[in-house]
Order: structure tokens, then C-alpha cells, then sequence
């Protein structure tokens, strides 16, 4: 996620980014989806070449060469073939297509495919005609209308759902966890199904030995830090992420959030300041320094082999690393948070956590030359078959009800929670940019205070904290309005 | 006496200088080496075991990232705008510093004034022309852009020029040369220190420059290698670190090809006396 | 003022016709007095010329007005105007304008000078003379030509349509495909306004200044003490001792401020030393770290900066007079006296436009705390931190938070200043005045 801001800050600075202007869709009152635009009138264009962009997770896992192989496979008769675009899985389209030199079709978070819709730089897509269209959720869907000239246009299918997912080692598991750390007796630990429970596990390993830990996570993301937020009744802007005047960080008991961050983070070093937890969470699981962490789901297969490595270090077999590493690394959804924001309150009573998330998709650039073939291809990229494919390869939890029911466990899961809304996706206007850099310093300055001398804390009670996010939100609103 | 503890002195600084200048870089090599790949396991500054699998992979495994197509394309830039830019850039100084002209004061004048500009401000501007021009996806768009740049850090090679003595030329003057003969025979060979720097410097900028590349090439083969390391996965540490050790060499070579021309300089008292 | 209409006036009534069709014809008075070949050349000049405006040029000029008039809408089909592209097209127009415009004055010129000749029976310069007098007495018109081209299109151009950004809304809603348009100075307007904008602005511009003094003297004196050891005759194996700064130069920066960046991290080796022995852990560049960060910057920037400043004055001290220090040391001069005496007085001339230059990139330098410390919003800071200097605040404006015309405007205040100074410091100083002193 970091590395993802960094690429876009990059080519932010290559050349001005931002389009259009902000959807004043309010998505509720959406009856009729709108249909895909003129040019989308069913001749398929033959002897074309499309460019497709996928992400670099599906290029180095070979699944993008089964998907590119089968579609040309089927359509090889009718001319057309689809090939590796070949570029910067975070480009922007609004930067090259102009000029000729983006691809044909694009797979990439909604938030970005949306900022290019508001310019138009993507094509309203005609969703009813696939075959995905039913077993997609309306939030999903949503995270890719936008409104113009009161119609509402879909500009991407929704592919796989992004949210942060508990990463944690059974293995480390103490002993007798089943006797001591399983009070509803439920077969799965206390500690990964609430925060409460993570918190006094963290505290407790943390003291048998001073150089393993519990939990761990660089409190600087904005990405995973903001979702304790949401959970208490924050939210980023009003008017379903829509209306950047209203900015919600500071929200209903949003700093109940806080508190939670803050207790969690006396459980962690100093590390979690900066990102070295971030970068270094892959190898530290693996040695088993830390026992959990939180993470999106597509970086699975990266914690995977640093574990397998580890296993094989230690004497372990290759094939025998690889199973014993499948069954000890567990993903799984995040833990509860008690509802009364404390986690050393005798209280058991919890409420669900919630997180920022994202939708990754396909859409089609406005400035190809052959809609028609590419939207055949998006339509067979996302059918049942190639989906099912792409979850198993990749470890996705696809947004397709059918694949994510039969796939089962997180993506399930993950599902379940898009479907509930406790998954909120990044919105989808440009005031977005504006939010990381304010909202990542507070996160800093709350995790710094945390191991400042006694005089010098800053955030002591709940004013303190609750001041910090409306200060904050105010940073936020003078970056969007101040030079406006 | 006074002078061995001069000479222990001296070295003993040198000592130092070289610690520092050698230890961040030491670090960086050997963490290529790192068998892990993870920086986070190393004890201290330094890995715990070592292997060569870092800079196998980073040669053989090219499917996502092909670092020796962007080391020879790096290559081919640098060499392009090192032998472009090195030739404007000591023209342009020379010319400044042996003519007079009309033109020359203003023109020193607006250069210098033109170096103050924030340089990103104007990406925008570079990158909007090359599409124009039709110059994305080509790397000799690059050596154009950086050649065509070189000229404008003339001053400092117009310093040196400005140290050799004019009574060289007036002598050849009057045997009769012409201006491109007294430029060819005479002043280039003893600007060689300068040449030489000015080639090192302009060898040595597309290598780290990521910025222009990135905005200019939007194929991943046509990479150079500040652009493919940039976009390393943020767990390939030690690919970072090898890929980082592999760009420092063709510079170090370069630097000991070209060295001996460094110190020799002027002929030492031939002119003046 | 007199003297060129009384030129003009002479040129008007001296002038034969054929002279006078060339203001029409380009060439035309070269071609009566016999100059062919120069005057065909101008001829295709003209033709070209027009060629040029007919196909784009007059577009261009007209579009450099306008910024668009048709919005561009992909849905639809419509095919609309590129504002910005516009814009440069637009400069890029006018500067062929400008270069015409100098080239039809010199043919007018040359063609009155081809009557002259003519009527004074001389033969006129054939193309072959003109080609030989361009490696000779103007040689540095060929020589310069090619650099000229080049920062014009590459340097000239990009700063132009920067400077005129600052005079349009582009940015925030307002990027193709929307319509750009011309404003004129409301951006500076708002900047005076807005209370903001000056707090931040002083602080930044006064540790900015602070920052490119401090690091431009500790990089320069440590970049020449370092090539005077180096070339001390005591040293042997120069270029081995050489070759520890030169292996830290091979190193691209960016990769060098990622690895000191994660040096001085929590997590880093440093921090991992301190805690290992039993201290708490540093933040050496976080969120309250104010002075430790400046300082970890200035010493990290003089890490990549020296042995660049070393090469460059080795170049210069092996061009240094020998012959004065064996006068001097037969005076009985010693060594710091020779130092002071004659080396410095010399490095200091040959290099004035180094220590600028360094001063000028420092000033600039955008590298060092975008790498080291970026990405931090602190109190009393408008969209910056108390580590950023003009140039990172620029980009946090313009480029994470879009006001591109605002960023425009900035930059152009600040290239004021900064460009006055280093003006009138450039100016007064010995080796742009006594360019000839050590001849």
C-alpha cells in the first residue's frame, strides 16, 4: 500500500494528475445503471492487437499468461489477440492515453479508475450484458458509477476486493491456547477474534521474552490506522464519501479509535513510528519475532515464502517447509473491538471492526481502437471461469458471490463484510489525495507520544486525542479549500 | 621528524575519509550478497550468511524485472549523452570564455538566472513536447534531452578555461592558425582534466536520474535502471542492493580508464615564465 | 535613438529596389547583386516559413490566445482541444516567430550591404568565405548554434510555459480535458491574501537560505581540503585513495538518501546498535526530530557531494601555475602562506561558478528531505514540515495537492528573489569581472 502511494506521488510528479472534478453522485438513488457508451456497438473489430495492464502480482504468478493464452486461444479465429502492455501497473491513464501511449484495457483499484472517469478517459461499460452482472454486490458496483448529466454510468467491473486481513502464525500459538486463550470455547483463539485478547497476549509474550511481540503494525498507514476510526463512527467524507466539506475523521466516537491505537501501540517498540514494521513484518513473522500482523491480502504469497525460507533454514525439506508454512501462516478477518474503545476494561461487550478497502478492477481506455474487442476481453476476464482461476492462483477474494462461495474461508469472508459494509472503499473523488499526508502525520505524532517522556505527552486523555483528529480534519479541509 | 608526522597525519586522515566514503557503500554491497534477501535479519550492519543467489536472480530472472535489458539501456543513454553533452558543454564553454561577442555577458547572465528555476516545475512542459514530437518510447529522446540540457552547466568548465593562459592562442595566432585549429591543437589538449570531468559527470547523471526516464518511457523494456529499481517490489531488498552495486561499476571503470587524464593537466610551467 | 532613424533614413533612400523587394522576398537583394546561393537560402527560409504557419503555426498562435474553445468529450465522441498542449505550442510558435523575425532582419541587412559592395565594385562573400569565416572569426556563432537550439527547446520553453502557468487556473478541477484559461493575476491575489500563506513562507525561506549557505560552505571547503590532501606529494597511490569517494559518487543519489534514510530508521542498524546496548531507541528523523534531521541532512548531502566538488578541483589544482609555488617557497614562503597566498586566491577565482552552482542546487535541492523525511504535515506549517525546503513545499503544493497555477505563481516569486541574489552576487564576483585575472 505504501510503496503504491509512493508510485502515485512519483508520477504525480512527472506531470499534473488530477481530473475533473468531484462526482456529486449521491449513488443511492441509482434505478437504472445507464448503458455503455456509442461506441460499444457490438461489430468486433478484426486483426487487432489489444494492450492489456495487469498487475504485476498476477504477471509474476503466471496467471496473466493463462488469461491472455486462453482469450487468444478463443479468439483466434476472430483476429483479435490480447498482449502485455507492458508497463507501470500504476500508470495514469489521463497522462498517456491523450497522447496514444496508454493500453486498451486497465486493471486497477476503483479509486484511480474512477479519477479517470471523471475526466473521461474511460469508457461507460454496458455491466447488464455480463455474465458477472448478478453475482457482484450493489456496493461494489457502486464504487465504480458515477453520475453525469443525471444518468449513471458504470466505468469498471469490479474484480477483486482489497481490505486488511490479520496475518497471524498458529504455530506461536502458546501450547495450551486451547485450555487458557479459548473462553467461548469456539476452537479459534480469543486473541485473533478480539483486540482485547490481542492486546493481553501482545503484553504477555512481549514480557516472557523482551524480544518477541505480539501485534505489530507501523501505526503511520493512514490505509489500515484509519479503519479503527470507522469503526467508532468515523468516516473520510459525508454524503457517502462524496461531499469533500465534510470531513469525518473526527466523527461520532472515531477518537475511541484512537485510544485503541494508541494502548495497542504500548504493546509494540518504536518501530511502529516509522515503517520499519511495514517493510519488515514479512521476515519478522517468519522468524517469529511477531506473532500478528495486519496486511491486504495480496501480499499472502510474499509472507508465505518468507516463512517457507525460514522453515527450509531450519532444516526442513522444501516440500515439507512448503506444508508446514500453508498450515501455520493464517489469514483471516479482523479481530472485534470492544465496545467501550478500551481494552483493558472488564466489559466483553464488542462491536465489528472496520476498515478502508478497495475494489480492483477492469475498465477499457477511451482511446483505443477497438472497444468492441476489448470489451470482449473484460467480459471473458471476468467470467466465472477465469475468475475462479485468478482466486486460486493469486489468493484474491474475488468480488464475484459464486467464487467467493465456493473458494470459501477469507475470501468468503471478505465478501461477507463488502456485502455487510464494513468494508468502506476509498473514495472515489480527487479530494482523496489530499487526506494521507495530514492523516499520516497525526498517526505518527499519536504512536511518537506513546514512548515520549511522561511531561511531554501529548495525548493523555481523550480531549487531547479527540483534539488531535478535529486538528487533523482541519489540516485536511485547508489542503482541499484553503486555495481553491 | 616534522615532515614523517606530517606524512603519518596525512594518512591517517585519509584513513578516515576513505572509512567514510567506503562504509555506507561496503554496507550496500554486502547486502547484495545478503543470502536471506531481507534486511531485517541482519545482526547489526551486516548479514548473517552470505550467498551469490541475489545477483544470479537479479541476471536470470528477467520475466518481471529485466535488469540487463536496463542496464544496456542505461548504458546506451549514458554513453549517448555522455559523448553529446561532454562536446556542446565544452564547445559552449570555450566559446564563452575565449570570444567576445555582443551577445556573451547577456547570455552568461541568463543562463545563470535560468539554473534557479525549479527544474520539476517545468516536467510538465518537457514531457508535453515529446509527445509532440513523437519522442515517447525512445531512448535516444533522453540522450536529446539530457545532451540538450549539458550546455546550460558551462560555468564551471568556462572556470577553468578562463585559467589557461590566452598567450597560447595569440602565439598560434600569429603562425597563423585559425580559431578551430588553436581550439583543436591547443586548448582541448589542456583542458583534458576538465573534459574528463565534465564526461564523468554526464556519463554518470542518467544513471541516477529516474525522473525524466520514468516520464519518458513507458515500456517497462525500455527501462533504465533508476526507473526498474524504483519499481522493485519493496521486499527485494537485496535485488535493490545488487542492481544498486552493479550501476556503480561501469562508473568506477570508466573512472580509472580515465583518471591518468585527470592529473596530468597543463604542462607544468611550459607556457608561463 | 537618432542614429538608427538616421539610419533608417539612410537605408530608405540609399536602398535600390531590389533591396527593397527583399523585405518582401526574402533574398531577393542578394540574388540581384549576385550573393545566388545566400540568397536562395533565405528564399527557402521564407517558404518554409509560410509552409509552417499555414499548416500549424497560425493555429498555434491563435490557439496560445484562446487555451481551447471546444471541450473534448471521449463518451461522445467529440474530439476537443487540448489546453495545455495548446499552450506549448503556442511558446513554441512564437520562438520560431522570434527566430524568423532575426533572420529576416539579417537579410534585409545583408542584402543592403550586397548593394554596397556592389556599388563600390567589390566582389561579394561567396557562401564558401562565409563557411570559412565560421571556423575562424565566428567561430563561435557555429559553435554556439547547436547548445543554443537546444536549451531553448529543452530549457527556455519549459521555463516560459511555467512562468505563464502562473497566469492560468490550471490545476485542482481545472486539467484537460476541462478548458484551461487565462486569469491574469488572481493567483498572486489570493497568495497576498491569504493569511496562510506568509507564516510559512518566512519560516521556509529562512532555513532554506540558512540550509544552502550552510551546506554549500561545508560541502565546498570539505570538497577542496579533501583534493588538496589528495594532492599532497606525500600521499602515494593517489588513485587508490581516490577511488573510496569516486565508488561513493558511482552510487546514484536517490539509492544513497534510501539507504541512509533506513540507516537512521527505528528499525535501522543504528538504532538496532543503541538498543542492543541497552539505550532506547532514537528517532533521528521523525515527527519532533527538527535539528538532528537538518543536521543528518546537511552531513548526508555533503556525503554525496564532495567527491563530485573533489574531482572537479583536483581538475583545477593540476592546472595551477607550478612555476609561482617553487618562486614562492624560494622566498621562503611556507606552506600555509602558499596556501592562503596562492592557492586560494585561485581556486576561489577558477571556482566561483562552482561554489554558485553548488549554491544554486543546494538552494534546489529537492532530493534530500523528500527522501529523508517526506510526507509530513507539522503545526504551524502550511501543507509542509520544518525540514522541506521551498522546492519540497512547491511540490507538496503543486503536485500532491494539485494547485499547479498556485505552485506556478510560488515559484516564480521565489525565482525572483533567489535569481536577484545569485544575480548580483554572480556579477560582482572576480570571475565574471576580471575574467582574465590568472591569464
Amino acid at each position: 500500500m505504501k510503496k503504491r502511494m509512493i508510485a502515485m506521488l512519483m508520477l504525480g510528479c512527472m506531470v499534473l494528475t488530477a481530473a475533473g472534478c468531484g462526482s456529486k453522485s449521491s449513488a443511492k438513488e441509482s434505478t437504472t445503471k445507464g448503458t455503455g457508451a456509442a461506441v460499444f456497438n457490438g461489430k468486433l473489430e478484426s486483426d487487432v492487437t489489444i494492450r492489456v495492464l495487469e498487475n504485476d502480482t498476477a504477471i509474476s504468478k503466471g496467471y496473466f499468461k493463462e488469461l491472455i493464452d486462453a482469450f487468444n486461444e478463443a479468439y483466434k479465429d476472430k483476429g483479435i489477440k490480447a498482449v502485455d502492455a507492458n508497463m507501470d501497473q500504476y500508470l495514469d491513464l489521463a497522462n498517456d492515453g491523450p497522447y496514444g501511449y496508454g493500453p486498451d484495457v486497465l486493471y486497477q483499484a476503483n479509486d484511480v479508475i474512477m479519477k479517470y472517469a471523471q475526466g473521461k478517459h474511460i469508457l461507460p461499460l454496458p455491466v447488464e450484458d455480463f455474465d458477472c452482472y448478478d453475482q457482484i454486490p450493489e456496493t461494489a458496483w457502486k464504487a465504480y458509477q458515477t453520475k453525469k448529466d443525471g444518468k449513471t454510468y458504470t466505468c469498471g467491473v469490479p474484480v477483486n476486493v482489497q481490505a486488511p486481513q490479520l496475518y497471524y502464525r498458529k504455530d506461536l500459538l502458546p501450547k495450551d491456547w486451547e485450555s487458557t486463550w479459548d473462553k467461548d470455547g469456539d476452537k479459534v483463539p480469543d486473541m485473533v477474534q478480539t483486540w482485547k485478547s490481542m492486546y493481553a497476549f501482545s503484553t504477555e509474550r512481549h514480557k516472557e521474552n523482551a524480544k518477541t511481540y505480539g501485534y505489530m503494525k507501523s501505526l503511520n498507514d493512514m490505509y489500515f490506522s484509519s479503519g479503527f476510526l470507522f469503526s467508532y463512527g468515523g468516516y473520510i467524507f459525508g454524503k457517502e464519501n462524496t461531499d469533500p466539506s465534510d470531513i469525518g475523521f473526527a466523527a461520532g466516537d472515531a477518537v475511541k479509535g484512537a485510544e485503541v491505537l494508541y494502548q495497542l501501540a504500548s504493546a509494540m517498540n518504536e518501530d511502529c513510528i516509522d515503517d520499519t514494521i511495514t517493510t519488515n513484518a514479512y521476515s519478522k513473522l517468519a522468524d517469529g519475532t511477531y506473532f500478528a500482523t495486519i496486511s491486504t491480502p495480496d501480499v499472502y504469497s510474499t509472507f508465505l515464502g518468507e516463512l517457507e525460507k525460514e522453515y527450509e533454514a531450519k532444516g526442513d525439506s522444501k516440500d515439507a517447509a512448503e506444508k508446514k508454512a500453508k498450515e501455520n501462516l493464517v489469514m483471516t478477518t479482523l479481530p472485534a473491538l470492544p465496545k467501550s474503545g478500551s481494552l483493558t476494561d472488564q466489559s466483553d461487550e464488542t462491536i465489528d471492526s472496520k476498515s478502508m478497502g478497495g475494489v480492483n478492477g477492469y475498465a477499457i481506455s477511451s482511446y483505443t481502437k477497438a472497444p468492441n474487442a476489448c470489451l470482449e476481453f473484460v467480459k471473458f476476464a471476468t467470467d466465472y471461469k477465469m475468475i475462479k482461476k485468478r482466486a486460486e492462483m493469486l489468493g484474491i477474494a474475488p468480488a464475484r458471490e459464486d467464487t467467493a462461495k465456493e473458494i470459501g474461508g477469507t475470501s468468503e469472508e471478505i465478501y461477507k463484510n463488502l456485502d455487510k459494509g464494513n468494508i468502506i472503499l476509498m473514495p472515489s473523488i480527487t479530494e482523496v489525495s489530499q487526506i494521507w499526508t495530514p492523516g499520516k502525520t497525526f498517526f505518527i505524532d499519536l504512536a511518537k507520544d506513546v514512548f515520549r517522556s511522561d511531561d511531554k505527552k501529548k495525548y493523555k486523555d481523550e480531549a487531547a486525542m479527540k483534539q488531535g483528529l478535529t486538528d487533523m480534519c482541519d489540516q485536511i479541509r485547508e489542503a482541499i479549500t484553503t486555495l481553491q | 621528524m616534522r615532515k614523517k608526522l606530517d606524512t603519518a597525519w596525512t594518512y591517517g586522515l585519509l584513513v578516515i575519509v576513505a572509512f567514510i566514503f567506503f562504509f555506507p557503500c561496503l554496507w550496500l554491497i554486502l547486502a547484495s550478497f545478503s543470502k536471506s534477501g531481507s534486511i531485517y535479519s541482519f545482526e547489526g550492519f551486516f548479514p548473517k550468511s552470505y550467498s551469490l543467489a541475489t545477483f544470479h536472480k537479479l541476471f536470470t530472472d528477467t520475466k518481471m524485472y529485466n535488469y540487463p535489458r536496463w542496464f544496456l539501456n542505461t548504458l546506451f543513454v549514458a554513453s549517448g549523452s555522455c559523448i553529446l553533452g561532454t562536446f556542446l558543454t565544452i564547445l559552449t564553454a570555450y566559446t564563452m570564455s575565449r570570444f567576445q561577442f555582443k551577445a556573451r555577458k547577456p547570455m552568461m547572465k541568463t543562463t545563470m538566472v535560468l539554473g534557479m528555476f525549479p527544474s520539476f516545475m517545468g516536467m510538465t512542459a518537457v514531457y508535453l513536447l515529446m509527445t509532440q514530437f513523437g519522442l515517447i518510447n525512445h531512448l535516444w529522446g533522453l540522450i536529446l534531452i539530457y545532451a540538450g540540457g549539458a550546455p546550460m552547466g558551462y560555468l564551471t568548465q568556462k572556470g577553468f578555461f578562463d585559467t589557461i593562459p590566452r598567450a597560447i592562442d595569440e602565439a598560434a595566432k600569429i603562425d597563423g592558425a585559425t580559431n578551430l585549429q588553436i581550439f583543436l591543437q591547443i586548448n582541448l589538449p589542456l583542458a583534458k582534466p576538465m573534459i574528463v570531468y565534465t564526461a564523468l559527470t554526464s556519463f554518470t547523471w542518467p544513471w541516477s536520474d529516474f525522473v525524466l526516464p520514468k516520464l519518458l518511457l513507458k515500456e517497462k523494456d525500455l527501462y533504465t535502471v533508476a526507473v526498474g529499481l524504483m519499481s522493485l517490489d519493496e521486499t527485494e531488498f537485496a535485488r535493490f542492493a545488487a542492481g544498486s552495486v552493479f550501476i556503480a561499476l561501469p562508473i568506477v571503470i570508466l573512472y580509472f580508464c580515465l583518471v591518468k587524464n585527470m592529473v596530468d593537466g597543463i604542462a607544468q610551467g611550459a607556457v608561463k615564465g | 535613438m537618432k542614429s538608427k532613424w538616421k539610419q533608417w533614413k539612410n537605408f530608405i533612400q540609399g536602398s535600390t529596389g531590389a533591396v527593397k523587394l527583399s523585405m518582401l522576398v526574402m533574398g531577393a537583394g542578394h540574388i540581384r547583386y549576385g550573393a545566388v546561393t545566400k540568397g536562395l537560402i533565405y528564399l527557402l527560409m521564407e517558404v518554409s516559413m509560410i509552409v509552417y504557419f499555414v499548416t500549424r503555426g497560425l493555429s498555434d498562435i491563435a490557439g496560445f490566445f484562446t487555451l481551447g474553445t471546444q471541450k473534448a468529450d471521449a463518451w461522445s465522441g467529440v474530439e476537443g482541444d487540448n489546453s495545455i498542449v495548446m499552450l506549448i505550442m503556442g511558446i513554441f510558435a512564437w520562438i520560431v516567430v522570434a527566430a524568423f523575425l532575426y533572420f529576416y532582419i539579417q537579410n534585409v541587412r545583408g542584402a543592403y550591404a550586397c548593394q554596397k559592395r556592389s556599388q563600390k565594385g567589390l566582389p561579394q562573400i561567396g557562401v564558401k568565405q562565409e563557411l570559412a569565416s565560421l571556423l575562424d572569426q565566428k567561430f563561435y556563432v557555429l559553435v554556439l548554434a547547436l547548445p543554443v537550439v537546444g536549451v531553448c527547446i529543452f530549457n527556455i520553453l519549459p521555463i516560459i510555459f511555467m512562468i505563464l502557468i502562473a497566469f492560468t487556473n490550471y490545476g485542482g478541477k481545472i486539467v484537460p480535458p476541462e478548458l484551461v484559461d487565462w486569469v491574469g493575476l488572481d493567483n498572486f491575489k489570493k497568495l497576498l491574501v491569504l493569511s496562510k500563506f506568509a507564516p510559512t513562507f518566512g519560516k521556509i525561506l529562512s532555513w532554506n537560505l540558512l540550509w544552502a549557505v550552510l551546506s554549500t560552505a561545508l560541502n565546498y571547503f570539505a570538497g577542496l581540503g579533501l583534493a588538496l590532501l589528495l594532492n599532497k606529494e606525500c600521499v602515494r597511490g593517489k588513485a587508490f585513495w581516490r577511488a573510496f569517494p569516486i565508488l561513493a559518487y558511482a552510487i546514484p543519489g536517490f539509492i544513497t538518501l534510501l539507504a541512509f534514510k533506513f540507516m537512521f530508521s527505528y528499525g535501522g542498524p543504528i538504532n538496532q546498535l543503541i538498543v542492543s546496548h541497552g539505550g532506547t531507541a532514537f528517532g533521528f528523523l521523525d515527527l519532533d526530530a527538527k535539528w538532528s534531521a537538518r543536521i543528518i541532512g546537511l552531513l548526508v548531502n555533503c556525503w554525496i557531494s564532495v567527491p563530485s566538488i573533489m574531482l572537479l578541483a583536483t581538475g583545477h589544482l593540476s592546472n595551477r601555475d607550478v612555476t609561482l609555488y617553487e618562486a614562492a617557497k624560494m622566498d621562503g614562503a611556507g606552506r600555509w602562506k602558499q596556501f592562503w597566498k596562492l592557492t586560494m586566491p585561485y581556486m576561489i577565482f577558477a571556482t566561483t561558478p562552482v561554489l554558485l552552482g553548488q549554491f544554486i542546487g543546494n538552494f534546489n535541492n529537492f532530493g534530500i528531505f523528500y527522501f529523508l523525511r517526506g510526507g509530513l504535515y507539522m503545526d504551524g506549517y502550511f501543507l509542509a514540515s520544518d525540514t522541506d525546503l521551498l522546492i519540497n513545499w512547491l511540490y507538496n503544493l503543486s503536485i500532491d495537492n494539485n494547485y499547479y497555477s498556485i505552485g506556478a505563481a510560488i515559484s516564480l516569486i521565489i525565482f525572483l528573489i533567489t535569481s536577484t541574489i545569485s544575480l548580483i552576487v554572480y556579477v560582482k564576483s572576480p570571475s565574471y569581472r576580471e575574467e582574465d585575472t590568472f591569464q
